[in-house]
């Protein structure tokens, strides 16, 4: 048998197991990434399901991108070895994923905090009730 | 509330700048700023009793904060800055926040003064007010 006999079972295991996972993970996150997107943009549910849309194909272009490059192996001259660089490799995609998804849920943790802050009153009470004072910046109906 | 304005107080190079920054940063709402020694300030706002001593904020609704309130309400007014004013505002930090406040607008002539050696040589300050227009983000 030549010398890397064994690189095809291994490259065809890689990516089965790589595709396979990215779909997996793509369709979690695109389900339970909704209901924080329906949270933040809760009067323009199109622009929920878009943007969810938007990062689930980012998503799949980084991982499956990134899953390709990964890809080449050097040696695969006997089983052990081709076992030892199929782990190697799914190792390193399954970190990489899931640094990808920790950012993921932090992108969404930023936004919907960002929609929360923005309609939080002034932390301190005012020290002193006046008449109104309407700035002339400000046309009053 | 629909605007915030910010009387400050115009011989004083530091808060002139602290303006300029204020003007630059991403606000959730428009600030206005008035110096306290125009004749808006006199008239419009003669009846709030702290205009010239500290830092005022004034809301289009009529609500007053002055002192270290005021500066957590500009910090409450950014974009950038809310989450800290109510950080600054909570029960661990405020004694430090408005003792800081308290003592950077108490020395603010001293410190500009020492910051910026003799800007306001002729009464006016002379602090670089910045001509770029505001960049709009929306």
């Amino acid at each position: 048998m030549s010398d890397s006999s064994y690189l095809v079972p291994v490259y065809v295991a890689y990516a089965v197991v790589t595709v396979s996972l990215t779909v997996w993970l793509a369709r979690t996150l695109f389900k339970n990434g909704a209901v924080f997107l329906e949270d933040v943009f809760k009067d323009a549910p199109k622009m929920a399901e878009a943007v969810n849309r938007l990062l689930v194909i980012g998503f799949y272009l980084l991982n499956l991108g990134y899953a390709a490059l990964l890809m080449k192996a050097e040696r695969g001259d006997s089983v052990l070895q081709a076992v030892e660089v199929l782990a190697w490799k799914l190792g390193a995609l399954l970190m990489s994923l899931g640094v990808m998804h920790f950012v993921n849920l932090y992108v969404f943790y930023r936004i919907r905090r960002r929609a929360r802050v923005a309609i939080l009153p002034p932390p301190v009470a005012p020290q002193m009730r006046a008449p109104s004072y309407v700035g002339p910046a400000v046309a009053h109906a | 509330m629909r605007e915030l304005t910010v009387l400050y107080d115009e011989g004083c190079a530091m808060c002139v700048r602290c303006r300029d920054w204020l003007a630059l940063q991403r606000s959730f709402l428009p600030m206005r700023f008035v110096a306290c020694g125009s004749a808006e300030a006199r008239t419009r706002y003669s009846g709030i009793p702290w205009v010239g001593e500290e830092l005022v904020v004034a809301s289009d609704e009529g609500d007053v904060w002055a002192g270290p309130a005021a500066f957590l309400v500009c910090l409450w007014a950014l974009e950038d800055w809310r989450e800290w004013s109510y950080t600054l505002s909570g029960s661990a930090f405020s004694p430090l926040a408005e003792r800081f406040f308290q003592a950077l607008s108490s020395r603010r002539r001293a410190l500009a003064a020492f910051l910026v050696p003799d800007p306001c040589a002729s009464g006016t300050c002379s602090a670089p007010a910045s001509h770029a227009p505001k960049m709009a983000f929306r």
